[in-house]
């Protein structure tokens, strides 16, 4: 990973310093996962190691392609979400 | 969602989202309100002005910051800091000698109850796959170079553990009061990329 690339990085997380979510489904991806967590449905380390698998994927593109996946973090969770709710049979 | 006639599973993120909530609410599982409650406490309510208090409350209260650096789960407790992934804190004290840096290397765990949710940047592949290897060749991209008689450690988050780091009060605000010191503390002086500056006062 190049310097530039994460220089990129820092001044697009300083821009929008104020904002923890880049638009309205990520917040509600992350709070639909948090809730049915402390509900009982799953532990948030069992989410956590469905988001660490999508991430590890990811990162081995990026290692091989050298491209950032900055921006693409929510699309990990939402993955992450997606298949521990089928694991479950919560989905349907 | 959308007028699509072929349901692949394939579409936007926006509308993925909307789906699981309805089929979550529809059996029961999701309370929609307290969806809203959540992503309001997370947008609003949880953040790195939370361990600004905490930070300025050490700096000025000698019997506070032991408390801290002892069990710092605890110690933000007291000022009602507490929740989700604030089960096992440690707080790491910068000094002349260390500089501490934080990160998740496998995904993104982060003190939520005293910094909130984590900032685009910690999340990154490119600060993620550097920050241990080369912590200084990351700093210096943050704009801050230190001294190399300074020893930079990294703590890397996990499952168990998350960590705040208690940057270096700044010289020139022996005046100031904690409500003052903590107007300075940013967030990323709390994860080890910068230091605090006095003049932000």
């Amino acid at each position: 990973m190049s310097n530039a690339a994460l220089n990129e990085l820092i001044e697009a997380a300083r821009l929008d310093a104020d904002h923890v979510f880049s638009a309205p489904w990520e917040a509600r991806a992350f709070a639909i996962a948090l809730q049915l967590s402390q509900a009982g449905h799953f532990t948030w380390d069992e989410f956590r190691d469905c988001l660490i698998a999508e991430v590890r994927a990811s990162d081995r593109i990026r290692a091989r392609d050298g491209t950032s996946n900055h921006g693409q973090y929510y699309d990990h969770f939402l993955h992450a979400l997606e298949n521990l709710l089928e694991e479950k049979g919560l989905a349907h | 969602m959308s007028g699509d006639h072929h349901n692949t599973g394939d579409s936007g993120p926006a509308a993925r989202v909307k789906a699981l909530e309805a089929v979550l609410t529809e059996k029961g599982l999701l309370d929609p309100a307290a969806i809203d409650a959540i992503v309001d406490t997370y947008e609003t309510r949880v953040g790195p002005r939370n361990g600004a208090r905490v930070v300025a409350k050490a700096w000025t209260d000698p019997a506070y910051r032991k408390r801290l650096l002892a069990d710092a789960t605890s110690a933000v407790a007291e000022l009602g800091f507490a929740g989700p992934e604030g089960g096992h804190l440690v707080a790491v004290e910068n000094t002349d000698r260390v500089h501490n840096l934080v990160v998740c290397t496998l995904c993104s765990c982060y003190p939520w109850p005293v910094l909130g949710l984590p900032p685009v940047w910690y999340k990154s592949f490119a600060y993620r796959s550097r920050a241990v290897s080369d912590p200084r060749g990351v700093l210096e991209d943050f704009g801050l170079e230190l001294p190399r008689d300074v020893e930079v450690r990294v703590w890397d988050s996990s499952a168990e553990i998350r960590y705040l780091v208690i940057p270096q009060r700044p010289k020139g605000t022996a005046k100031m009061s904690e409500g003052e010191l903590a107007a300075i503390v940013t967030r990323d002086s709390m994860v080890g990329v910068a230091k605090v500056e006095a003049s932000r006062a």
